[in-house]
């Protein structure tokens, strides 16, 4: 029991060293790409609406209020995407009997959660140190927020891979549904002031509520009449036990 | 141990079903270097690569307690984009050795030199299959799988590397296919005739040698 676990570390362990250095190549400047991509391309979109005048929903700091929910976005976006090629780009890892394709899933969940980690903190800072930004009022929850989104990430991200591995048609699918995450995850509003209409509709995006849960952590003053933290989290965990069972089932007609 | 236990392997490809074991239960004799034989097409390859936990049986379970190696001069698990050295370092973490200590025997044994540290990919068959045998060699398994290779690379190399593998052995067991008579007698006590779905025991190799003349 104790050597099988250990075992499993040192096979996620040593797939992630080798999905960090797949993904971000030789050169050290790899790694710096891998980190200020995200943050150029949020920094890009910021001066943008800073540009055209818009005022902030809520607080002084626009680029704050859009980094809470785009950073989460990113984060849930990377995993869904990159977790779902796992299986077809390491099939060849299958060769080593203890390697399983759940171990594929969790080296690339473990590096782009760090991979994430270094951004927030990087970007945060950054906002914090030209004036921007502010530090979290309750750091806890900005914690829970991120792991939750992680594991929602996880969960439809392994689902992707069980399905994109079947067919590949899968991904093309998978754009539709991931595209108007955008704009239904309050990256411009505040979800509590839209109309309940709106909110009825709203609510039933998962991403919503670590966004919100995100906004929380940040503001000492921001209430979420949204943010129900078990929607979340619940569904996170279904997807990620369907998924283990899907993954479970089916394996043999993948191998 | 490497036991089958009601183990069933059947392909379907394109309609075409093919049954490869029915129902076969069979414990590899502990110990001892075990020849595998069959007509072609018998699904000897297919039996090793379940051996070694690349592929799964459609039903039953295979067992296995002991460090099964990857079947002999295979390289399909090497990373094209990684280099040589870490590829190396990646299959000697996942099985628990020491990384350095490895790369050190692979190097002294591939003789690929400076090439080690160039990706995969710009290699020849012949070097990443010296490679594989090397890092086969140095990882140290309880139980080599020969799939007809014994030796790899040119006339000098192959000499080496038979005689390493040779040494190697002393220490550990093989399941080994081939359809030399003398490379059976060479390396087996003892062996499994493939036929018709089912598994055959012998003791003794010349009575398998028997068979195998009569029935392939």
């Amino acid at each position: 029991m104790f050597y099988s676990i250990w075992l499993q570390i040192r096979v996620i362990a040593a797939l992630t060293l080798r999905e960090t250095r797949m993904t971000f190549g030789t050169s050290h400047s790899g790694y710096f790409w891998a980190v200020f991509q995200p943050i150029f391309s949020v920094s890009f979109l910021m001066t943008l609406f800073y540009l055209i005048g818009r005022q902030s929903p809520f607080g002084t700091s626009l680029a704050l209020f859009f980094a809470t929910a785009v950073l989460t976005l990113e984060l849930y976006n990377k995993l869904s995407v990159s977790l779902m090629r796992a299986f077809t780009t390491n099939k060849s890892l299958l060769s080593y009997p203890m390697i399983k394709e759940p171990d594929t899933l969790f080296a690339r969940l473990s590096l782009i959660a760090c991979t994430f980690i270094v951004i927030n903190v990087i970007f945060y800072s950054g906002l914090l140190v030209v004036g921007l930004g502010q530090l979290p009022a309750h750091p806890e929850r900005l914690i829970y927020a991120f792991l939750t989104t992680c594991l929602l990430g996880f969960g439809v991200g392994s689902i992707n891979a069980i399905l994109y591995q079947k067919n590949q048609a899968w991904q093309h699918i998978e754009k539709i549904f991931a595209r108007p995450l955008f704009f239904l995850s309050g990256v411009f509003y505040i979800p509590s002031t839209m109309p309940p209409e709106a909110i009825a509709v709203l609510k039933w995006n998962p991403l919503l509520h670590v966004v919100e849960w995100t906004r929380e952590g940040f503001y000492s003053n921001y209430r979420s009449d949204v943010l129900n933290i078990a929607y979340p989290l619940g569904l996170g965990a279904a997807l990620v036990i369907i998924a283990m069972f899907a993954e479970r089932i089916t394996r043999k007609q993948r191998v | 141990m490497i036991a089958f236990e009601n183990v069933t392997k059947i392909y379907n490809v394109k309609g075409v079903k093919k049954v490869i074991l029915d129902d076969a239960s069979y414990r590899f004799a502990d110990k001892k270097n075990v020849a595998l034989m069959g007509h072609n097409g018998a699904g000897k390859s297919t039996m090793m690569r379940m051996v070694a936990g690349i592929e799964l049986p459609t039903s039953g379970r295979v067992r296995r307690t002991e460090k099964v190696s990857w079947p002999m001069g295979f390289a399909r698990g090497f990373n094209g984009l990684m280099t040589g050295v870490e590829n190396v370092r990646f299959v000697s973490r996942v099985y628990g050795c020491h990384t350095e200590s490895v790369l050190e025997q692979v190097q002294e044994f591939a003789e690929l030199g400076k090439s080690l540290a160039l990706p995969i990919q710009t290699y020849s068959s012949g070097m990443k299959a010296r490679l594989a045998f090397g890092l086969s060699l140095a990882i140290s398994f309880e139980c080599y799988l020969i799939d007809e290779i014994t030796a790899v690379g040119d006339r000098r190399f192959k000499k080496k590397s038979e005689q390493a593998l040779k040494d190697k052995i002393k220490n550990a067991r093989v399941v080994m296919i081939s359809h030399s008579e003398k490379t059976i007698k060479d390396y087996c006590d003892c062996g499994v005739f493939a036929y018709g779905s089912k598994l055959y025991h012998y003791d003794d190799v010349n009575e398998l040698l028997k068979d195998y003349r009569k029935f392939c």
